[in-house]
């Protein structure tokens, strides 16, 4: 890798962005924020960020839609993505798709998302 | 929509809903009612919807499946009906027959004036009177047929009663059992109930005429018992010679003519006990009355009524019971998981900031491991650090006031007043909460009454209430550019009221939503909110005899007015004030003093 990754960190937690940001700053990558998935969904389109970071908590909507909608803007996109905690809808995960329960520990989660980086 | 509560078992106090064509249920992992009972089978059986209804269908489970204790292959469901799978027992609940809305439309209560009813109150009658219809009137001699009628249905009209008066069983049973020896000529009568768990019928009530020694055994034979629970059938028994149904169990105690009405309580679901009386009908009384018969058929057929009447009573008290400890296990596992899941965040925000405060560390262990110190390289680790600290701390916040909000809200607690300034616990808070408010970019403004006197409350359950609804507050400007929260205090001599209102121009609330934010453990806050800050918020108001009042506009935002009686120390005489350590506190009424 050339230039520095670059990551999407999507929580609503302004606490658990800083915490990632710090983390992955610390290593060299270049992080996007965002609150909630909708918005994800408008960064990747517009930053291309080599991976995503999601909390699935951010999604706070009943239906689950906007979760939906950015699992699958990620496979059309080839974006690697991290999921953090429970998804409600249990499709197939895709090839890049990583799902790590909560509560997770800082150190195994930077490990698996270097590697993710890595790999793309 | 129709469901399953579970009353009985492991999963007691899970409610399911049939959503679906075909729901099944089993052990198995793959099932859409999944139980954890080791007696179900993987796949015990499924339901499926017939109309408006489900029909339970077995698929060929090892333990079977029973409704209302039969076993069932395949069996429409209704309201009501209490289903068996293993050690499980599930009630069901249909959909509500008769659509409520359109009986509205039908049914319409109006005045008198109106409408031209002209319906009068002919007669009117107490509800308790109501058995007095059954009594024969006075003028008239009724056939002999026609007053037993009567009597009997005045018997069981009073059955009716009595088991419509108490949750208590024993209670119930007693009262019964009076009732049956005001009515029939008994010398000894007793009610078995049937345990659930052995089968065992286990006495509860016990009588003997009086006059009769009441410390005699009453000694009832096994095989009438069985009979009449196994048959589910009332006996009339009379150890006389003619009748030799019985005589080869020779069970029967044989000392003149003893005569016994034996019955079973069936309920709904089962037999649940029998109810047993007897008479002995001496020599002499035989003569008397020309015939050894004092029990009848119509006594049987009406102890059969009464003993139906009073099983039901039964199974409803124990299903009460079963059902208030079901909801409890249901609002437990409720409150556990509510719990558990603000705990798990901040477990989360506590890892987050210590790896950071380790991972700053590290790097500064690096550096100096390096030999080269580099000023910036040092001040970048402290700053990771610095920022992991801030993090730990402020999760540290979150417990305390998760714990103490749990306190607030588990005690019953009574205030505990002293003499406390509004203002200055106002300004406190707003103090507090100036970093929280700037970090979400919310300016903070503090308007404090210009006169508040010294007023009694317990200040520290009040800084709980108002902290919890400023951070509600700057929460819900959350989304905002211009966020605003506005405090201010007011004191009014007239009303005698104390307020403190707070204002923000955040996301407002619904009205619908307005009647929910004060239930506990509903937080519109997400992953952010205990949903108990406001209800813990509420009960500290009510328990000072005050209130929250709620307005607020989507999107416009809020105001909540926490108000309660101002009361003022009691002045302390003069001589009394030297007891009194810092009574110095205490100002008159009229004396201004504001703070802040």
């Amino acid at each position: 890798m050339n230039t520095a990754p670059s990551v999407l960190i999507v929580d609503a937690s302004r606490e658990s962005r800083e915490v990632l940001r710090v983390l992955l700053e610390r290593r060299g990558a270049t992080t996007l924020e965002a609150e909630r998935p909708e918005d994800a969904i408008r960064i990747t389109r517009e930053h291309h960020p080599d991976l995503i970071v999601f909390d699935a908590e951010s999604d706070q909507t009943a239906s689950g839609e906007p979760t939906d909608h950015l699992r699958e803007f990620a496979v059309d996109s080839d974006t690697p993505i991290v999921i953090l905690g429970k998804v409600r809808h249990f499709c197939s995960p895709s090839a890049a798709e990583e799902i790590v329960a909560k509560p997770y520990h800082y150190g195994p989660l930077i490990r698996k998302i270097n590697s993710l980086l890595a790999a793309a | 929509m129709p469901s399953l509560f579970v009353i009985k078992g492991r999963d007691q106090g899970t409610r399911i809903r049939l959503d679906g064509a075909t729901v099944t249920l089993g052990r198995g992992v793959s099932n859409a009612i999944q139980l954890h009972d080791t007696e179900i089978s993987r796949e015990h059986a499924e339901f499926r919807r017939r109309g408006e209804a489900f029909v339970i269908r077995d698929l060929g489970s090892s333990n079977g499946t029973f409704v209302n204790g039969e076993a069932v292959t395949e069996y429409e469901l209704k309201s009501g009906d209490q289903l068996q799978l293993g050690r499980t027992v599930l009630l069901y609940t249909g959909v509500t027959e008769g659509r409520v809305e359109d009986l509205a439309d039908k049914i319409s209560i109006v005045s008198r004036q109106e409408d031209g009813d002209a319906s009068r109150i002919v007669h009117a009658m107490p509800q308790a009177e109501g058995s007095e219809i059954l009594s024969p009137p006075e003028n008239e001699t009724s056939s002999p047929w026609l007053a037993r009628a009567r009597s009997n249905l005045q018997i069981m009209y009073r059955t009716a009663l009595a088991v419509s008066h108490t949750l208590d069983i024993d209670q119930l049973l007693a009262r019964i059992m009076e009732m049956i020896f005001e009515w029939v000529d008994a010398d000894r009568g007793c009610i078995m109930l049937k345990e659930v768990e052995t089968g065992q019928l286990v006495p509860k009530v016990r009588r003997h005429r009086n006059g009769l020694h009441s410390e005699e055994r009453i000694t009832i034979s096994q095989t009438i018992l069985d009979y009449v629970v196994d048959r589910n059938e009332g006996v009339l028994t009379s150890n006389a010679r003619d009748d030799d149904r019985w005589d080869a169990a020779k069970s029967i105690l044989r000392m003149g003519v003893r005569e016994a009405i034996c019955v079973p309580m069936q309920g709904r679901y089962d037999v649940v006990g029998v109810i047993y009386i007897d008479t002995l009908v001496t020599p002499q009384r035989m003569l008397q009355q020309g015939s050894p018969n004092k029990f009848t058929q119509e006594h049987l057929k009406l102890m059969i009524a009464i003993a139906h009447q009073a099983a039901l009573a039964v199974e409803d008290t124990t299903y009460y019971k079963q059902m208030v400890q079901a909801e409890r296990l249901a609002a437990v596992g409720q409150t556990i998981a509510s719990l558990s899941h603000h705990i798990k965040n901040i477990l989360q925000g506590v890892r987050g900031g210590s790896y950071l405060i380790e991972m700053g560390m590290k790097d500064h262990a690096k550096a100096l491991a390096s030999g080269e110190v580099s000023a910036e390289a040092a001040e970048k680790a402290v700053g990771i650090m610095r920022k992991g600290w801030g993090i730990v701390e402020k999760n540290q916040e979150r417990i305390s006031t998760l714990v103490l909000d749990m306190l607030t809200f588990s005690k019953e607690r009574e205030p505990v007043p002293e003499p406390a300034n509004l203002n200055e616990l106002v300004c406190d808070i707003v103090e507090l909460m100036k970093a929280r408010a700037a970090e979400e970019h919310v300016e903070l403004v503090w308007l404090p009454a210009p006169s508040m006197p010294t007023l009694m409350f317990d200040p520290e359950a009040m800084h709980r209430a108002v902290l919890n609804v400023v951070t509600n507050a700057i929460d819900a400007c959350h989304d905002r550019a211009d966020g605003r929260v506005e405090v201010t205090t007011q004191y009014s001599q007239a009303e005698i009221m104390a307020r403190v209102a707070v204002v923000d121009n955040g996301s407002g609330i619904e009205e619908e939503d307005l009647e929910k934010i004060f239930a506990v453990f509903v937080s519109r806050k997400g992953g952010r909110g205990t949903g108990l800050g406001l209800p813990v918020s509420r009960k500290i108001l009510e328990e000072h005899g005050g209130r929250i009042r709620v307005e607020s506009k989507p999107n416009v935002g809020s105001r909540f007015t926490l108000e309660f009686p101002a009361l003022l120390p009691q002045p302390i005489p003069a001589t009394a004030k030297h007891l009194v350590p810092g009574s110095t506190d205490i100002e008159p009424v009229s004396a201004d003093s504001s703070h802040g």
